[in-house]
């Protein structure tokens, strides 16, 4: 998803860092400390109109965090969200009413409920593409309401009534809770180490898999977080009315509004829902009376605005002018210094990769037919072949992104039919990919730190991110935005992120395409020595022959899915067969 | 010229008096000035707005004749009116600010069940009385309920009258659908209930939910048990729907009957033809023997260029009674209101009202009106019909 | 004879359905698009053809050309101002174009309750039933699925045997190849965009005789065209024809046997039974 997520903090080479990051500023943190503190306090003194537009204002602040997480954090736009806020206040209902239980105990179970079917609903959902779950999100708020108002149990259309016990302050205090809930979650996500696999999932979920995000997994946590404070809050809601009902209960305007305020104030930020929840209710406060007519329009325009000029939203122009950045997760102050890792390689059996008769049909296309090698500890194995010849598709076979219609693939002496691909990663079999796929909006640092993270170093996950990119030589770009690197730093950041995985083996797919000589001679270099870096073995599929010829133990040559020669380079690149397939036969 | 003096006695008094005036402005004007404020938050955008606004009419219409009378307790009448959006959220909102920051001296209910229900609690706990003109769901009035009074006709008693009516004429066999609406069930329970009370055998019954984009199964059912009446407990898109379903599937029962559709101005402009003979609910007419009813008749449409409906005669009654109220009790008292509304009745447009067990309304009627040729006719109770029922259903 | 009637109704209904959903599937299956405003034209289209009937008391069909020619235009104004900017994201757009035809549905939807209220409405154009060996059948019912029925075959032949419309699929099937071959696509994405736009309010001009239609419900609509082209699969018009014949006969089937609030849940339940078992629909197409 492309919207403009926070730009991010930036530290000049030779500059005193005058940005420290946010959270480990003591003045920052206090200062916002305070402001929760109040936001929690002072409201109590307001009357009661005031009281009771604060508390919506902090009902919808908590939805709009709730939306952000799985629709700006987690990519995955949702458009039903108030599916939980009904769920939320159906459950507290029915605890309170039928099983007697007090309402400041109700509303968490009804959370954790929501959770739950969040769960399972996101294992199902979330393996659709962003498109069917949104609209599949809007279907279940239909079908949620149409279901509540047949089911007697929960009081069918006529709803439930709740005895009014609670005073409208415990409301409010009640609420603000729930919304720092929201807030800490939000922060979380966005801050976090675990964050990171999240946003990771976000920007290029193929990519997260191949350094060892476990994306279903993710996916499905980022779903119940963002399901847990709608139904706190519609358990609230439906105390504070003493009454809920199927149109009261899954009303699909808050999911308008809630989509509009987190957009307006700034998808997935820290600070956007809120910003964007407190100034357009205060406003729309105002506003409504003098263009009642107009509220919805203005809504929908206002997101098509956004859209289209400011996709960052209120954050977003604040980041231009260096307010509220993102600073980069689990970053240094400065970059660490490197001591000496001894990465020695694994002691692991003779035989790394083996490919036995592997078959792999699309459709009528057979990409790859009958094929088996091998590649062995210590070697590095270079893979040619004309256009075509199913190179790459050999690599996604044994990474896990394409299946296997006959044969196998076998790691380390064992089937890897059904590991999945982010367990492959972890397991030892790191690859770059053909264009580089980086997470765009997470700096240099923070993608090797996502890779190091799923390694089997993930405890010294700081210190092997900082050596990885010690070892391409980015220890200066470290804090850069990825959209700032050329294509040359691009591959050398793939590099280093499939480096800071540890891995057994590396699979480069086309590392040298696109390259300059000397950017073609720095990877070089760090193929040389990839038995230093704790690598057991290397395979390249390239098509710049003369940048891999001499540094490859052996090349296999691929044409129309099936091996036709394997050898020693000299060998292979005189072998007849293999300069036709390339240049065609001369008559 | 006395000088320096004069000029410093000149201004202290010039002072004194700017002083005095000052202090005589911020003095709390006599109470007997001050006109009595009556707070509501109406729906005039949204879905609901259009039938709201004759909701708001009726209110403004009671306060314009009340002021032509010299106002209650000798002071003017005036309506400080807010916007809910059709939300009930807002609405609970709106109520909220009225009560404790803007302080009206009296309130009345909004527009719709719906938000109804949502602003009940509030007055409960504000401890303020609320006649509620747009509230004909029987649930809002329960047990814990005291300072709410409905004020029109409960939604139990919809189309009470087509059961014997159609019995009286020999119909045995009826179908009742229900939609699945709060109100709409409390009325398909009541008539299920009646029905059988009638010894009329219900050949099919069955709900259903809107948005309802097909109406052909329902007829389809309808037509296969062939029921000599057809009650919808219906709102406005599925007394058009099924009305129209019915006429697809080529099938016309003797008794045609839905409730609240039929008395939209735009029923007969959806149906054309089709609408004849179909008949439906009201809790009010404009040829009802109610005192004064033909003067609110006029006046309205003096005020408003178009004919009052059962709306604005529901919240004109709600006016009726709260004056009445005040007059009697010759206060703004909160709770000698209530004590007097929940023992007395009033004689209303609408008919008497009395108020019964958490408030719910006892004596207001319910009346049969039948689309014939394209007028709407009063047809039941028999002795205030304008017209005999015709029968069957013509379809056409 | 029930039986032969519960058919003919499920199929009278999936040739309403038909009507809805086309100009939704042209919409994505060019531009990965899912154009949540389509429930809105249709209803603003519904709508000012009530409008236009009772004040002139002309036949609604006279609409159909000078609606369809409009829309077009309009159509070709929104995408070329609002869709086309984000073009250029590809594939990477496609939620951020969801975003903004949902922003347009609100604007849409309340130009329509200003324009035309916020009440149901209906007209009662088309009526006659005919009876035909002991099956009833409407007019209306009839009217709008024919329609269905040319918009599809019209699509049909129009993509597959027209230089525009292949120019259409082409650039359905792979945008950079299309431009290679000298299509000129940001103009390709407008026409279809703007088609099916036109083909929602062509859809919307018929169904106002079939159902009553409200601004404020108009994103009923768009869900239900949605559950149809998402069975069919996204994109693909065939299957989108299968689609909607089949929620027509099991809706009627449910309806009938089971009584109708089962049968306001079918659409959603099939939506996501398919989403579990079979996420690419009915269809073939593949994108």
């Amino acid at each position: 998803m492309t919207f403009e997520v926070g730009r991010t903090v930036a530290q000049r080479p030779g500059k005193a860092s005058t940005v420290v990051a946010f959270h480990r500023n003591p003045v920052a943190m206090t200062a916002v400390a305070v402001l929760i503190g109040c936001a929690g306090v002072v409201p109590v003194l307001l009357s009661g109109y005031m009281l009771q537009l604060a508390t919506d204002v902090l009902m919808f602040a908590a939805l709009a965090y709730s939306w952000n997480i799985i629709s700006g954090c987690t990519g995955y736009l949702s458009f039903g969200q108030v599916s939980f806020f009904g769920i939320g206040a159906y459950a507290t209902s029915v605890l309170v009413i039928r099983a007697g239980i007090p309402w400041y105990a109700a509303a968490p179970i009804a959370s954790a409920l929501a959770g739950m079917i969040a769960a399972l609903l996101g294992t199902v959902m979330l393996r659709l593409r962003g498109i069917m779950f949104a609209l599949g999100m809007l279907g279940l708020s239909r079908i949620l309401m149409v279901l509540s108002a047949n089911w007697n149990f929960i009081g069918a259309a006529a709803g439930l009534t709740l005895p009014a016990e609670l005073t409208p302050v415990a409301v409010y205090i009640a609420m603000w809770v729930v919304v720092v809930a929201a807030f800490g979650l939000n922060a979380f996500v966005l801050n976090s180490g675990w964050g990171l696999s999240v946003i990771g999932v976000r920007d290029d979920e193929v990519a997260a898999a191949a350094v060892g995000v476990p994306t279903a997994r993710i996916k499905v946590m980022a779903f119940v977080m963002s399901a847990l404070a709608p139904a706190a809050v519609g358990g609230l809601v439906a105390w504070n009315r003493s009454f809920i009902d199927p149109s009261s209960a899954f009303d699909p305007t808050l999911d308008l509004q809630v989509i509009v305020f987190a957009l307006f104030g700034g998808i997935g930020t820290v600070w956007g829902p809120a910003l964007g929840t407190v100034f357009l209710m205060l406003v729309g406060e105002q506003f409504w009376a003098y263009l009642p007519d107009l509220q919805l329009a203005l809504y929908g325009g206002l997101v098509i605005a956004v859209v289209l000029a400011f996709p960052g939203g209120i954050v977003g122009l604040a980041n231009r002018v260096g307010w509220l950045r993102r600073s980069p997760v689990l970053a240094p102050d400065k970059f660490p210094a490197v001591p000496s890792m001894p990465h020695s390689p694994p002691a692991v059996d003779e035989t790394i990769i083996d490919v036995r008769e592997l078959t792999v049909r699309f459709g009528g296309l057979v990409a790859l037919d009958g094929i088996t090698l091998s590649v062995r500890r210590g070697e590095m194995v270079s893979i040619i072949g004309a256009n075509g010849a199913g190179k790459t598709t050999l690599f996604n076979a044994i990474t896990g992104f394409v299946k296997p219609s006959e044969g196998g693939v076998f790691y380390l002496g064992k089937p890897v039919a059904d590991i999945p691909s982010f367990e492959r990663a972890r397991q030892g079999i790191a690859r770059t990919f053909q264009i580089p796929r980086l997470m765009e909006t997470l700096t240099v640092w923070e993608n090797t730190l996502l890779a190091a993270r799923h390694s089997k170093r993930a405890d010294n996950a700081v210190v092997q991110a900082a050596w990885a990119l010690h070892v391409v030589k980015m220890d200066e770009l470290w804090l850069e935005p990825t959209t700032k690197l050329s294509p040359g730093q691009q591959r050398r950041l793939e590099m280093a992120r499939a480096l800071a995985l540890n891995p057994t083996i590396i699979l480069l797919d086309e590392v040298m395409a696109g390259m300059t000589r000397d950017e073609q001679d720095e990877i070089r270099a760090v193929l040389r020595q990839f038995r230093e870096y704790g690598v057991a073995a290397a395979a390249g599929v390239e098509h710049v022959i003369s940048a891999i010829a001499d540094i490859s133990d052996r090349m296999i040559v691929l044409d129309h899915g099936r091996k036709i020669a394997e050898g020693s380079p000299e060998t292979v690149l005189r072998d007849p067969l293999v300069i036709e397939s390339y240049l065609g036969k001369v008559s | 010229m006395l000088g320096g003096q004069s000029a410093t006695r000149g201004g202290a008094i010039f002072a004194s008096l700017i002083a005095a005036s000052a202090l005589y402005a911020t003095l709390p004007a006599k109470a007997a000035d001050q006109p009595i404020v009556i707070g509501a938050s109406i729906s005039q955008t949204g879905p609901l707005a259009v039938d709201a606004s004759y909701h708001l009419k009726g209110i403004q219409l009671a306060v314009a004749d009340a002021n032509a009378h010299g106002g209650w307790l000798g002071r003017k009448l005036e309506l400080k009116v807010y916007d809910d959006q059709s939300n009930p959220g807002t609405g609970v909102r709106l109520y909220t600010r009225l009560i404790t920051q803007d302080k009206v001296d009296l309130v009345i209910g909004p527009y719709s069940s719906g938000i109804s229900q949502a602003v009940a609690p509030l007055t409960n706990k504000y401890e303020r009385v609320m006649l509620m003109p747009g509230a004909s769901l029987p649930a809002i009035f329960a047990p814990g309920n005291k300072w709410n009074f409905q004020s029109i006709a409960p939604a139990t008693g919809y189309a009470e009258g087509l059961l014997p009516l159609a019995k009286a004429n020999g119909a045995k066999k009826v179908a009742i659908l229900q939609l699945q609406l709060a109100f709409t069930l409390a009325c398909g329970q009541a008539r299920l209930e009646q029905a059988k009370q009638l010894g009329m055998n219900v050949v099919y019954t069955t709900t259903y939910a809107l948005p309802q984009p097909d109406f052909s199964s329902m007829a389809l059912a309808i037509k296969n048990a062939n029921p000599d009446a057809v009650l919808l407990c219906s709102y406005y898109p599925d007394a058009v729907g099924i009305a129209q379903a019915l006429h697809r599937i080529g099938y016309t029962p003797q008794y045609l009957a839905e409730t609240i559709g039929p008395a939209e101005a735009e029923f007969d402009k959806a149906l054309g033809p089709i609408a004849n003979g179909i008949i439906s609910n009201t809790s009010w007419w404009p040829s009802l023997k109610t005192p004064d009813n033909g003067g609110f008749v006029s006046r309205y449409k003096a005020m408003f260029h178009e004919d009052p409906d059962y709306h604005v005669a529901a919240t004109y009654s709600a006016m009726q009674v709260l004056g009445a109220a005040v007059a009697a009790t010759k206060s703004l008292d909160q709770e000698k209101l209530r004590d007097w509304i929940a023992s007395n009745e009033v004689q209303t447009v609408q008919g008497t009202f009395k108020s019964g067990p958490n408030g719910l309304a006892t004596k207001f009627g319910q009346y049969l009106f039948q689309i014939q040729n394209g007028k709407r006719v009063l047809i039941w109770p028999l002795d205030l019909a304008e017209a005999k029922a015709e029968v069957p259903y013509a379809g056409h | 004879m029930i039986l032969l009637q519960l058919v003919v109704n499920g199929v009278l209904l999936g040739g309403t359905y038909i009507l809805l959903a086309q100009g939704l599937n042209l919409v994505f299956g060019v531009m990965g698009i899912v154009n949540l405003a389509h429930g809105a034209i249709i209803t603003l289209a519904g709508l000012f053809t009530y409008w236009f009937v009772t004040e002139t008391h002309l036949s609604p069909l006279l609409l159909l050309p000078p609606v369809f020619i409009v829309m077009l235009a309009a159509g070709g104004l929104l995408q070329r101002f609002l869709l086309e900017p984000l073009a250029s994201l590809g594939r990477k757009g496609e939620l951020l174009n969801l975003m903004v035809t949902f922003g347009l549905s609100y604007v849409l939807i309340e130009t329509g309750l200003n324009a035309f209220g916020s009440q149901y409405v209906s007209l009662p154009n088309l009526q006659t039933t005919w009876e035909v060996g002991g099956l009833a059948i409407n007019e209306a019912l009839v009217a709008a699925g024919v329609l269905g029925a040319l918009i599809s075959g019209g699509l049909h032949l129009w993509l597959n045997y027209s230089d525009s419309g292949r120019s259409l699929l082409a650039t359905s099937q792979n945008p950079t190849g299309a431009v290679t071959c000298g299509i000129d696509v940001r103009r390709v994405r407008g026409i279809a965009f703007a088609i099916g736009a036109a083909l929602a309010s062509a859809a919307g001009v018929l169904l106002i005789l079939v159902i009553p239609l409200s601004a404020p419900t108009a994103d009923t609509l768009t869900i239900l065209s949605f559950v149809i082209v998402a069975l069919g699969g996204l994109g693909d018009y065939r299957g989108a024809v299968m689609a909607a014949l089949i929620l027509g006969l099991v809706q009627s089937a449910v309806g009938y046997y089971l009584g109708g609030d089962a049968e306001v849940v079918v659409p959603y339940l099939l939506l996501i039974t398919f989403m579990v078992v079979r996420p690419q629909g009915l269809g073939r197409a593949v994108r």
